[in-house]
């Protein structure tokens, strides 16, 4: 990387965190600093941060119980469709009173519910959290990753080749953003359903997934392809691309290795916000009846559920509601340590 | 990562924490009992089934007699979730309407109760509730003397006349539709396309106004309903000089103790006292207060927090049409304070999960599911014991003839499906049969009850396909006879205190169609044949009639599961007196309300 990073030299990045060559792998021995690369330049500072660490490993647990919804509810023995409350061969154990409210202690916490029960049915919370995280997360993740890499493909495409390709990408871009995505959202979902699932037959949920995935996708990369766009706009008059360019290297290489790692910083950020508002944009459509339906266990609607139970069993929002903030709160840190770790200047 | 370091970050978890902790407080719910209450309700419903009293002149003439402890002045606030859809009587069909009708028009005849669940109609303009021919085919009512409209102008037969015969007329087309067609046929808008603005009026044969005071009803079969159905709010009186056609539905002339002072569309109205009514000739309403005061837009769940909070205005509030959020029903029975402030009792919707019999034709199936559904789940969506009951036939408590005791299919004893028996029906039917499709609204509430359908379903071996239809338009579609569904929740309500209007409209054969309420498609000839016999009998005959239709239809044709039945659960400001539950509208009366100080 020509970048300004790189320009500082190893000497004064060694200069300025001298510790950083004493965590340095020994194997590879004193006399062979310059050869590290930017990328392990970044993961050595990164390791040095407690909370991105920390961070780092919550998300990725976060991820795991996701994943991991069929093994834990196996061991909890509960799964998330069955109605406790409701069912006639659960009689002989209660979990609801008579307005539908959970028994016992803080909204029904028992062995055999471990975070309570849903009031009204009676589902087991656990269970629902743990597959509805597994929705939400994985669905906002593909989304988030889905339109991070159009917007930048096409930020970086106009920003960089400039003139009336940025003008027609910028009239594309301004195209869609013209959609309102949720209405939009909530006007085609019935005529794609329609359209493609036989009105006998039940909407598959892979359909719904699919189609939220894709309308999510179309309708929301504006927002990256702008700020990308205006980034590169600035960075190619900047003298290292000058440079690059002088010294014969090709549009492909310059976008690759000048360019690409000098807007990770913003994608980043830019990144850890969209995901969150993501998981309450698919929790919201589920609420607009164009999502997904109950009973497919959804994060964002569990939390909306407990919501209107706040004043009645707060209990119901409490795991959910904590396990949510955990998460944002850590995915945001995560972005920011990861970006200071990119680029130790910016937060100084 | 020097802007947020990781103590901070600690410590505004810590805080979150136990911030959370310290909201839900650490207190065990041992589940308190409402059973008993459930039981206060079945009593009361008993009272509601009574038959209807035609009254005499005496019994008709006013004043209304006082509510103890009343007195006047003062203004009522009134929230209400959505504004009214319509102000024109004729337009009139909906409950919240049909509220704000009672104190702002009146009509030839009224519902007069006393407290104990017994309704009576009265004559309200007219000077007793309807003389009727042997034959119940002629029907007569006489005006009583000095009626006079807001303006001033007297009440005539000739106004009467004109309220009729705009029925008629394209402009109305959301009201009740009972009396034009028993006058002129199903058909009823080409006797009279103008709605008798232009020269041409009904006939004489059909509709007599001899001199000022008389009216004479015509038909072709008899109509022992009439004097109930003209206390229906669609058929209050418009005057015929002050008419203004489709503009009369934002500014009518009141009859009634109210008139409009100020209507924001949507967001308020204001009623003051109407000074041309006359109390003397009124038998049922009052006017204690000096007006009311309308706020839409409200929502049911702030409504209910503002009555239980009961401060500064709220004090003087009441909800019109709206019910105490499910969510919030704890907070009104736990305290002593706010219980006292409520009414109860049963809304005369009949909730069920109708067959559509063009596609579910074999009865087993029918029979099977009627057995396996969950009354107590769906029960448990609406908000626990005090949103619904569980409901053993198709019959709702409100009904003269109801029988809480008839239960054919054992609901009662096993409100959360009987499995077993579904099971066993189930064994021999093939599985092609056993695939049906669902359609529910896709609502919030919606997808609650498709939950607790697919539960219960699932159990005995049906394989249910849930389809969503759009909320808004859920009726509508399912309303359609050529739909693609097997099966859908829908609810119907009496229009009055009679099963004529609960059978008629949804079990008869004859009103399949787009748009109709028979939405089952049911078509049984003995259904039929029992309909038309009762339809023309006196009430007491004919509550024989409509029990034997109730038994063939529920019990050898099986068009319908009964699911439960919708309760009525409101509340009122501290300061509000005289409230009481109206068997007739199941809402508050509102024509009792005062303010105590």
């Amino acid at each position: 990387m020509t970048s300004p990073t790189k320009a500082e030299g190893s000497g004064s990045v060694a200069a300025l965190d001298p510790e950083l060559d004493a965590t340095s792998e020994v194997a590879e021995g004193p006399k062979k600093l310059e050869g590290r690369s930017p990328g392990q330049l970044m993961w050595q500072r990164f390791k040095r941060d407690r909370t991105g660490m920390i961070c780092a490993g919550v998300v990725i647990f976060f991820f795991v119980i996701a994943l991991l919804a069929p093994v834990l509810t196996a061991i909890s023995g509960t799964n998330p469709y069955t109605l406790y409350g409701q069912d006639p061969t659960f009689a002989d154990k209660p979990v609801l009173d008579e307005f539908g409210l959970p028994l016992g202690y803080f909204g029904g916490v028992s062995a055999d519910h471990w975070f309570g029960v849903e009031p009204q049915y009676g589902r087991d919370l656990f269970a629902m959290m743990m597959y509805g995280m597994r929705t939400s997360l994985y669905m906002a993740v593909a989304v988030s990753t889905l339109l991070t890499v159009t917007g930048v493909i096409i930020g970086v495409v106009g920003g960089y080749f400039g003139g009336r390709t940025d003008y027609w990408l910028g009239r594309v871009t301004d195209f869609f953003l013209s959609f309102p995505s949720q209405l939009f959202f909530i006007a085609f979902m019935p005529v794609v359903t329609a359209f493609f699932v036989d009105p006998r037959e039940e909407t598959p949920t892979y359909f719904r997934a699919l189609a939220i995935l894709i309308v999510l996708w179309v309708l929301g990369w504006m927002g990256m392809a702008r700020l990308v766009r205006s980034v590169v706009l600035a960075l190619r008059e900047r003298e290292f691309i000058e440079a690059a360019k002088v010294s014969g290297a090709s549009p492909a290489r310059i976008i690759r290795k000048e360019i690409l790692p000098n807007i990770v910083t913003p994608v980043l950020v830019q990144y850890t916000y969209q995901l969150p508002s993501t998981i309450l944009t698919i929790a919201f459509l589920s609420f607009a009846g164009v999502g997904f339906v109950e009973p497919t266990p959804d994060w964002g609607r569990l939390f909306a559920a407990g919501a209107q139970y706040t004043q009645q069993d707060p209990a119901f929002i409490f795991f959910p509601g904590v396990a949510l903030v955990i998460f944002i709160l850590c995915f945001n840190l995560l972005g920011d340590s990861v970006r200071d770790a990119f680029d130790p200047k910016s937060g100084r | 990562m020097k802007s947020l370091n990781s103590r901070r970050a600690r410590a505004i978890l810590v805080a979150i924490a136990a911030g959370s902790l310290a909201l839900t407080g650490c207190s065990e719910n041992t589940g308190g009992s409402s059973g008993k209450d459930s039981k206060e309700d079945q009593k009361k419903a008993k009272e509601q089934s009574q038959g209807v009293a035609y009254l005499d002149a005496a019994a008709s003439s006013g004043p209304a007699e006082e509510v103890p402890g009343a007195k006047s002045g003062g203004t009522v606030t009134v929230y209400q979730e959505s504004a009214l859809t319509h102000m024109d009587p004729g337009q009139i069909y909906v409950s919240d309407a049909g509220q704000f009708s009672n104190l702002v028009f009146r009509g030839l005849t009224n519902f007069q109760e006393d407290g104990k669940g017994n309704v009576a109609v009265v004559g309200d303009l007219a000077t007793d509730s309807g003389k009727a021919s042997n034959d119940n085919k002629t029907w007569t009512f006489t005006l009583k003397d000095d009626l006079k409209d807001q303006n001033g102008n007297p009440i005539n037969s000739a106004d009467v006349r004109h309220t009729i015969e705009r029925l008629y007329a394209e402009f109305i087309f959301d009201g009740p539709t009972f009396l034009q067609s028993w006058l002129s046929g199903a058909d009823y808008r080409k006797a009279l396309p103008d709605g008798g603005f232009g020269d041409k009026h009904l006939p004489d044969s059909v509709l007599e106004t001899p001199d000022d005071k008389t009216i004479v009803f015509h038909f072709d079969k008899p109509r022992p309903d009439l004097p109930m159905a003209l206390a229906m709010p669609g058929y209050s009186i418009v005057p015929e000089e002050t008419d203004t056609k489709e503009k009369y539905d934002q500014a009518p002339v009141a009859t009634g103790p109210y008139k409009i002072a100020e209507f924001k569309a949507g967001k308020s109205l204001k009623l003051v006292k109407n000074e041309n009514w006359d109390p003397k000739t009124d038998a049922v309403r009052h006017q204690y207060v000096d007006g009311w005061n309308f706020q839409f837009g409200v929502t049911e769940s702030t409504q209910t927090k503002r009555l239980i909070a009961d401060q500064g205005d709220s004090k003087n509030a009441i909800q019109f049409t709206g019910t105490v959020d499910a969510t919030q029903i704890q907070d009104v029975i736990g305290d002593p304070e706010v219980k006292k402030r409520t009414i109860q009792g049963y809304a005369p919707y009949v909730m069920q999960l109708s067959f559509n019999m063009d596609r579910v034709k074999n009865k087993t199936v029918r029979d099977a599911i009627t057995y396996a559904v969950n009354s107590k789940s769906l029960i448990a969506g609406e908000g626990g014991a005090y949103g619904g009951d569980v409901a053993p036939n198709l019959f709702a408590p409100t009904l003269p003839g109801y029988d809480a005791t008839y239960d054919p299919y054992g609901r009662l004893k096993t409100p959360q499906g009987n499995i077993e028996k579904a099971k066993e029906l189930l064994a021999d039917v093939p599985a092609a049969e056993k695939k049906l499709v669902f359609a529910y609204a896709n609502s919030e509430a919606g997808q609650k009850r498709k939950v607790a359908i697919e539960d219960a379903l699932g159990k005995v071996g049906i394989d249910v396909v849930s389809k969503e239809v759009d909320s808004a338009s859920y009726y509508e579609q399912i309303g359609k006879v050529n739909n693609p569904y097997d099966m859908y929740i829908t609810g119907w309500g009496q229009d009055w205190p009679s099963p004529a209007t609960v059978v008629t409209p949804v079990y008869d054969g004859e009103l399949i169609g787009d748009g109709q309420s028979n939405y089952s498609h049911i078509n049984d000839a003995k259904v039929q044949e029992l309909i038309n016999k009762a339809i023309t009998q006196q009430p007491e005959e004919a509550a024989k009639t409509w029990d034997e239709a109730h038994k063939r239809i529920l019990e050898e044709v099986n068009p319908a599961a009964p699911l439960w039945y919708v309760k009525q659960f409101q509340l009122y400001g501290s300061n509000i007196g005289g409230a009481r539950y109206s068997t007739e509208s199941s809402y508050m009366d509102i024509t009792r309300v005062f303010l105590k100080s």
